[in-house]
């Protein structure tokens, strides 16, 4: 092959995957907003690319909400490994996991909302993505339990109590605020106090 | 950054690799004490365990999600296609 056609070949496929990136950033943002229902046609529409190259790229919906997800996935479990490696105490650790759902709080919460309509693919990438935060957090709450810190409770229930906890402020959002602000923003420090309360063992004097 | 490629996991430190030893593909959660890489069957089960433990899933799901974990890593490739 060429120099020149070598590079016209790169060109392309340079274009290509710049046009399919564009069709996950929108799909994120129309999701985001609008729930995942939205008829292709609106996220062509939205990303000015053709009705037709959404399917070339994702043949149907499917395809292409596995690969948002997937993509979502690997970026958030990135920023909690960054963040959660220089963490010693669950309570340093839960900040940075409150962190960086103010970082993606519109598309999470509208993941966890929509979850249980959507494929049994896209449940699993969510389970992932917790399977992420629950390592990051046995980790270190294993070593508080050992030192005494936090109660001996099963490692299972510390974690679904704090999932719990997070997820009904977001999924209830219009209760909590009237609003467009972040609902972790407003009430991340009260959550995480209490629930440190709660499972933390009494300091003995 | 490498990522593990068994289980996904960013290797920075050379603590985060198999056996301290930067230029292995895989991390120290998925080698065997005498460093070698876990087999599909063991690093399916553990990661299964591992689900139950901190998730409390029902056994055949958390199953079912090691298995879509492992099938995106370069580590498994075989066995899924």
């Amino acid at each position: 092959m060429s120099g020149e056609s070598f590079m016209r070949v790169s060109t392309r496929q340079i274009q290509k995957l710049n046009t399919r990136k564009k069709i996950i950033e929108t799909a994120y943002k129309v999701f985001s907003e609008k729930g995942f229902s939205v008829p292709s046609s609106v996220i062509a529409k939205e990303a000015g690319v053709s009705h037709g190259s959404i399917f070339a790229h994702f043949p149907t919906m499917n395809d292409l909400l596995i690969s948002l997800l997937a993509d979502f996935g690997d970026k958030m479990g990135v920023s909690l490994h960054v963040l959660a490696k220089k963490c010693d105490s669950v309570e340093d650790l839960l900040k940075e996991h409150l962190k960086v759902l103010i970082e993606y709080e519109t598309f999470y919460s509208r993941l966890i909302s929509e979850k249980n309509r959507l494929p049994d693919e896209a449940k699993n990438t969510f389970a992932i993505i917790q399977s992420t935060v629950a390592f990051h957090f046995s980790t270190v709450i294993e070593r508080e339990i050992e030192k005494g810190t936090v109660k001996k409770l099963p490692i299972h229930m510390l974690f679904n109590t704090w999932l719990g906890l997070v997820h009904y402020y977001l999924l209830n959002k219009d209760f909590f605020s009237d609003s467009n602000e972040s609902v972790i923003k407003m009430y991340g420090s009260e959550l995480l106090s209490t629930y440190l309360n709660l499972i933390k063992n009494e300091r003995k004097v | 950054m490498k990522t593990c490629i068994a289980c996904g996991m960013p290797m920075e430190d050379i603590s985060d690799f198999a056996a301290n030893d930067p230029s292995k593909d895989y991390c120290v959660h998925c080698s065997r004490p005498d460093g070698e890489m876990q087999s599909f069957e063991e690093k399916k089960e553990n990661l299964t365990k591992f689900i139950i433990r901190t998730q409390g899933f029902n056994e055949s799901v958390a199953r079912k999600i090691a298995e879509d974990m492992m099938r995106k890593l370069p580590a498994w490739k075989e066995y899924f296609d």
